[in-house]
């Protein structure tokens, strides 16, 4: 019954449909204003995405000054590196004299499309956002090097791209949670696919924050769920921290987040498409990133199994994961484990955070020292 | 924790000046009384013998400097605290019998182990060695001390205590003020009594002193526990001689000793005298007001390097704002970083710019006056320092007082110090459950009564005693004393990361090897990660400090234990203590493993075996006041440091050969037969050739090549391999292998089974092919495909083989998971390509189990380990069939939900309308 609700009363007008074009919103950060130049990207399929480049100011000569291009994962947005409330991955690497890029691709919390169905698949990100705005960068920095640092599917998207020989001649990858092999627990797999299955004629989305949707909606039965045997009583810290947008996943370790990020868990990550689903699924059981459209001749570059294609890789990889990543599980040990075996000549490392989640290895407070640390020097030896 | 210093013989020059320092006018300051107590007092009288001890502590001194990192080493520093280590006592002892005849006890090395004070037992042992010259050993030696003790304690002997005499000088008119009247505070000031008399009675009877350490042992007890009761002694002198007395024959003295060693229960008077002078030291301590209670800004720690401090120093930086100042013993600022660096990568933390920048080094030492520390930084850090977190400690179980006092009980005053001056601070003392730690003590909470100072015996517990006490005088002068008291501190639950000089690391090794266990009530160990956790927190939060904490987690109890180490794989039969204690030392001597040695020297001392005694048989620590405070401010709870907790640092132990895992030529845990049968073909060489060692890429064999449905016995398996494109006659094969696993945990982590066995086949060789080496994954790399499919690996075999003429062939199989309806196949047929050693496959073919002899020799047919109970082998039994069945559950499911989520995906995508948008 709930599930039909629908007051039209309550309704709020349809921005969307007044406006014409579509905006981001506004990054929180504490950087110089100055220093921030937001670069107005559209892909060549014509999504408009966000692409921020951070000034190092005068920390290191400009022509040492490795480029630094960071992936958010998906819901997440651009502001989960610039953190206000603690040392987030941008200070660090101002610090360290590289410059740092932030892309905003069409999974970003920041802008629209999560919510209002403008459909894609991870396809899309791998063919268009993410080989578009390197592109973009290089014709920015000219030769300096530059490397990647990416989370979560921001890192499985890279993965397809790369194998794909879409991003040629980075100096270094460092990935964060999940790369070409994702694995997750049997129960949160099953939790997907009931839950998409059920759901998916019903709503679209499932969203995060309680107070956008209100009691009265039919998201409501979701946030009971994932309110069971949670231990915090914030809504948006269950369906994240107890439930990962109702798969029973936990996306991070609770104690790690400060008290202020955790009341801004909303704002850092948004609603979660439906619609992704089968094709989450499809990478999910085959255990490695596979392509979704296998009739779209438009999606030809991407290869059919990013697996079988990891030989095109032809940069350093560091495989970072929490040991106690609630979401992934220990994808990346798996992922260095085959690698080793299937592409011995590979130069990939594998770092276990100890006690960390997935999330909190870059929201967390203790971040940049227990983790910041591994990019950083892995940034430096191959700068 | 117990660190190498570098230049002690160099300190004992500042101590010198250290004590010329008259500060601020109202007499001595701790650090004045530091350089005094610390072995500089000049000699008190008697000038022949004390030139003659003099002159042999001089030889000592430069013996024992060979053995120490300097090279040198001054007569009044410490051979431990200069950075010997136990394994250069015992070459040091053996030196010193042979170049200067000094015969030595290792106890008593480690007891009190600066020259001077060997020297000092040096001219009585002399003495009656004349008297009685067949005596050899230092064994035998003592009897006749003690026997001579009463008639022989002419002026001769009177010198040699004159060391401690000497530093009581100053506090001992305090106390002699209040021991005056010994007779109507006898109740309480019994041990009091016993040092007045040690010190008034020195100079002219001279009774007890040299023997009396050795006399100590046998007879102080009886002394002690009778003392008090009796409650009205003349005078404590005749209380402490009576007992020697009645007993000058020698014979029986000398029978009891070597048999009794462990029964001394009581502490050296000595130690005492000299526990009573560093308590009073606080009384000297500046009064102050209180600190403002905000986090901390800028925090001093100490023991930044050691295993706890090293935690101590992430979590304080995780989980405040505070910059961390860390006393770091070094030469300079660089060599600390250098040194922090190391220590903090040793036990698995994060060691880069992010942590560097939030750290300051202050390269000094603990056990120095004013820590070693210019003034003007001294004064500096008084004044900008809010908190500060002592967590520095010698940590050694065999040393005495008067060797680890410098370190644990003035260093705790010196930072007393410090917090007292300048601006109010509060300190943290990081104590330990050991100052509990009596034979026989009922309660061990957090405001329960410590243990009885004379019932200590080893050195450790006596200083921590002292230390914790010291403080507590402290609190009166207005300083914010927290005390926290960890137990059995356990590595790290998630990096394993261990301490490797703690005794718990030694012992879980110990239990682990030779899988028996010592009876005992309680093991009061939480992990490091939980300990550090708790101790930041108090150090943040204002409203916690200036309490007692014991941070000792939720005790493992005896059946606790047994219970996970079963549960491991690991059963283990519990021994009585004795028996145990007796057990190891005898294995440990029969198979010398050099990890292991401290343990071993452990389990041979008398003090250290009190210590482990108290420790086994001591009651549960109860944490309530902690239990509170973790539960405010929403820390994790203590849990049990059960199997599951302990299995990162039970591995890492294994890794660096302090405990050992099961191997594959051990008796197998478990065990069962597999005989396979089938045919292969000859492989033309080409596509399908391969190279047999590593990467997979060359598996030609694609899904649909592989035939469908039972193939007849000797059939072909038609197609096997592109390459084999004239496939020749097909070839019976057949396989029978015992799959065995050596424990739980190499199935769990590697999920591999050991396979050993033979291989017939024909075509290869007439003769059947041994397995030199051969290992199975259960469904390897997660059953992710070879190539893009949806066949899914199941299961791995790789056996390397050899024939009866010393040929090697290899042999690699596969069975595979697919979306067909001939499971029970599946999970039998494996897919095999052999070759010669470093050549490509020259057959293919496949291999099955007979559907009737799967269930008779896999599920019927396991065998388990024949020392374990009946019950222990049918819970092994079980364990592996429900594992190995999950496993190929998981394993034969994966292509199924493959397929029918693509089913799923054939339906239209649906375009739900959301109404409110």
């Amino acid at each position: 019954m709930i599930f039909r609700t629908t007051n039209p009363r309550t309704a709020r007008p349809a921005l969307r449909k007044v406006r014409t074009t579509t905006t981001l919103r506004p990054l929180r950060h504490r950087l110089d204003p100055a220093r921030v130049e937001e670069i107005p990207f559209r892909t060549s399929d014509g999504v408009r995405l966000g692409l921020t480049r951070v000034d190092p100011g005068d920390r290191a000569p400009a022509h040492d000054r490795p480029a630094v291009l960071l992936l958010h994962g998906h819901t997440a947005s651009a502001d989960m590196f610039l953190l206000p409330e603690t040392r987030n991955l941008v200070d660090a690497l101002l610090d360290e004299g590289h410059e740092p890029w932030l892309l905003d691709w069409r999974g970003s919390c920041r802008l629209p499309y999560n919510e209002t169905g403008g459909r894609y698949t991870y396809d899309d990100v791998a063919l268009y956002d993410i080989p578009e705005a390197v592109a973009h960068i290089r014709t920015r920095i000219g030769d300096r090097s530059l490397f990647v640092v990416a989370h979560c599917i921001g890192s499985l998207t890279l993965s397809l791209s790369m194998t794909a020989g879409l991003v040629p001649g980075l100096a270094g990858v460092v990935s964060q949670g999940v790369f070409l092999t994702p694995k997750l627990a049997g129960r949160t797999s099953l939790r997907m696919t009931l839950a998409g299955e059920l759901l998916k004629s019903r709503i679209d989305h499932i969203p995060v924050d309680f107070r956008k949707v209100g009691l009265r909606s039919k998201y409501t039965p979701l946030f009971a769920l994932a309110s069971r045997k949670a231990t915090c009583p914030d809504p948006t810290c269950q369906i994240l921290h107890n439930s990962a947008w109702g798969t029973g996943a936990s996306l991070f370790v609770h104690e790690h987040l400060t008290d202020a990020t955790h009341d801004r868990l909303a704002d850092l990550l948004g609603p979660a498409p439906l619609w992704i689903l089968p094709h989450l699924r499809r990478i999910e059981l085959a255990r490695t990133v596979v392509r979704w459209h296998d009739t779209d001749h438009r999606y030809r570059a991407l290869p059919q199994n990013a697996l079988d294609a990891a030989a095109r890789i032809d940069t350093p990889v560091l495989l970072l994961a929490g040991s106690e990543n609630g979401l992934w599980l220990d994808s990346q040990r798996l992922c260095r484990d085959v690698l080793a075996r299937r592409q011995p000549q590979l130069d990939v490392t594998y770092t276990e955070i100890p006690g960390y989640g997935h999330l909190d290895t870059f929201l967390g407070r203790g971040a940049a020292l227990d983790v910041f640390g591994h990019i950083l020097d892995f940034l430096e030896e191959r700068r | 924790m117990r660190e190498v210093n570098e230049n002690v013989s160099a300190g004992a020059d500042q101590r010198a000046t250290g004590e010329a320092i008259e500060r601020g006018g109202v007499g001595l300051t701790v650090s004045d009384l530091l350089a005094k107590v610390t072995g500089s007092a000049p000699p008190a009288e008697s000038a022949p013998a004390t030139q003659d001890a003099d002159e042999l502590a001089a030889a000592i001194a430069a013996v024992a400097g060979r053995y120490v990192p300097a090279g040198h080493l001054s007569p009044d520093a410490d051979f431990f605290d200069a950075g010997g280590t136990s394994v250069s006592a015992v070459e040091l002892v053996s030196a010193l019998q042979d170049e200067l005849g000094v015969s030595l006890d290792l106890d008593e090395v480690f007891a009190d182990a600066r020259p001077v004070a060997l020297a000092k037992g040096q001219p009585h042992l002399r003495a009656t060695a004349t008297a009685v010259p067949e005596v050899a050993g230092p064994v035998e030696t003592r009897p006749t001390v003690v026997a001579a003790r009463p008639d022989s304690a002419p002026s001769a002997a009177v010198p040699e205590r004159a060391d401690p005499v000497a530093t009581w000088t100053t506090p001992q008119s305090a106390v002699a003020t209040w021991t005056t009247p010994p007779p109507a505070v006898a109740t309480w000031t019994t041990p009091p009594p016993a040092v007045a008399t040690l010190t008034d009675s020195a100079p002219s009877t001279a009774a007890p002193e040299r023997a009396d350490p050795l006399a100590a042992r046998p007879t102080r007890r009886p002394a002690v526990q009778t003392g008090p009761r009796s409650a009205a002694p003349s005078t404590a002198l005749p209380e402490t001689a009576a007992p020697v007395a009645p007993r000058p024959v020698p014979a029986p003295a000398a029978a009891v000793r070597p048999h009794n060693p462990p029964s001394a229960p009581t502490a050296r008077p000595e130690d005492l005298t000299q526990i009573l002078a560093d308590l009073a030291l606080a009384d000297r301590l500046p009064f102050t007001a209180s600190p403002d209670p905000v986090p901390p800004r800028r925090v001093l720690l100490t023991g930044a390097t050691g295993f706890l401090g090293s935690h101590m120093l992430l979590d304080l930086l995780r989980h405040s704002d505070a910059h961390v100042h860390c006393l770091v013993r070094a030469a300079d600022e660089e060599a600390a970083t250098a040194r922090l660096g190391e220590a903090l990568k040793k036990y698995g933390l994060p060691w880069s710019s992010e942590v560097r920048r939030r750290v300051t080094m202050l390269p000094g030492d603990i056990r120095r006056p004013r820590l070693g520390l210019s003034d003007d930084l001294w004064n500096t850090l008084a004044h900008e320092l809010d908190s500060i977190v002592g967590v520095a400690a010698a940590v050694d179980f065999l040393r005495g007082y008067q060797s680890l006092r410098t370190s644990n009980v003035l260093g705790a005053l010196t930072l007393a110090e410090l917090a007292a001056t300048g601006r109010p601070k509060p300190l943290h003392h990081i104590s330990s459950i050991a100052v509990f730690n009596e034979v026989g003590i009922l309660s061990m909470g957090e405001d329960d009564p410590l243990a009885h100072i004379d019932r200590l015996v080893a050195g450790y517990d006596q200083t921590k005693w002292a230390a914790e006490v010291a403080l507590r005088r402290a609190r009166d002068h207005g300083l914010v004393v927290t005390a926290l008291r960890p137990g059995g501190i356990g590595g790290h639950t998630r990096t394993g990361a261990y301490n490797a000089q703690d005794l718990s690391s030694g012992l879980i090794s110990a239990f682990g090897r030779f899988r028996t266990v010592p009876a005992f009530r309680y093991l009061n160990a939480a992990p490091v990660d939980w300990v550090s956790r708790v101790a930041v927190a108090v150090v943040c939060e204002p409203d916690a400090w200036g309490f007692d904490y014991n941070l000792t987690g939720v005790p493992n109890t005896l059946d606790d234990v047994v219970g996970d180490m079963a549960f491991g794989g690991m059963h283990v039969r519990v021994h009585d203590w004795d028996e145990w204690r007796v057990d190891a030392l005898a294995r440990l001597a029969a198979d010398p493993i050099p990890e292991l040695a401290f343990l071993s020297r452990v389990l041979q001392s008398p003090t250290a075996l009190k210590l482990c005694e108290a420790t086994l048989k001591g009651p549960a620590a109860t944490a309530d006041r902690t239990t509170a405070l973790v539960e405010a401010l929403g820390l994790p709870p203590a849990t049990r440091y059960d199997a599951r907790a302990q299995l990162k640092t039970f591995e890492r132990l294994a890794g660096d050969g302090l405990a050992r895992l099961p191997q594959k030529d051990d008796q197998p845990y478990l065990w069962f037969s597999e005989n396979t049968e089938g045919s292969v073909s000859p492989v033309a060489a080409g596509p399908g050739g391969t190279n047999p060692g590593g990467a997979i890429s060359d598996e030609a064999i694609s899904d649909e090549a592989i035939s469908d449905g039972p193939i007849p016995d000797g059939a072909s398996p038609d197609g096997a391999s592109p390459g084999a494109a004239t496939p020749g006659t097909p070839c019976p094969m057949s396989m029978s292998l015992t799959l065995s696993i050596a424990s739980m945990h190499q199935l769990v982590t590697e999920r591999r089974v050991d396979v050993r066995g033979e291989v017939i086949c024909p075509a290869l060789h007439p003769e059947p092919l041994t397995v030199a080496r051969g290992d199975i994954w259960i469904r390897p790399e997660e059953g992710i495909p070879h190539r893009h499919g949806l066949r899914h690996q199941l299961l791995r075999c790789r056996l390397e083989l050899t024939d009866p003429e010393g040929g090697r062939w290899w042999l690699e199989g596969h069975k595979y998971a697919r979306a067909r309806r001939d499971i029970w196949r599946q999970t039998r047929a494996l897919t095999v390509r052999l070759g010669r050693e470093g050549e490509p496959a020259r057959l293919a073919g496949e291999v099955v189990v007979p559907a009737d002899s799967y269930v008779r020799d896999q599920i019927d047919g396991i065998k388990v380990d024949p020392r374990l109970t009946s019950q222990e082998k049918r819970a092994a039994k079980l364990t592996w069939l429900a594992w190995f069945g999950l496993e190929m559950g998981r394993g034969l499911l994966g292509p199924f939900a493959r397929a029918a989520a693509d089913l799923l995906d054939l339906r239209r995508p649906q375009t739900p309308t959301e109404h409110h948008r």
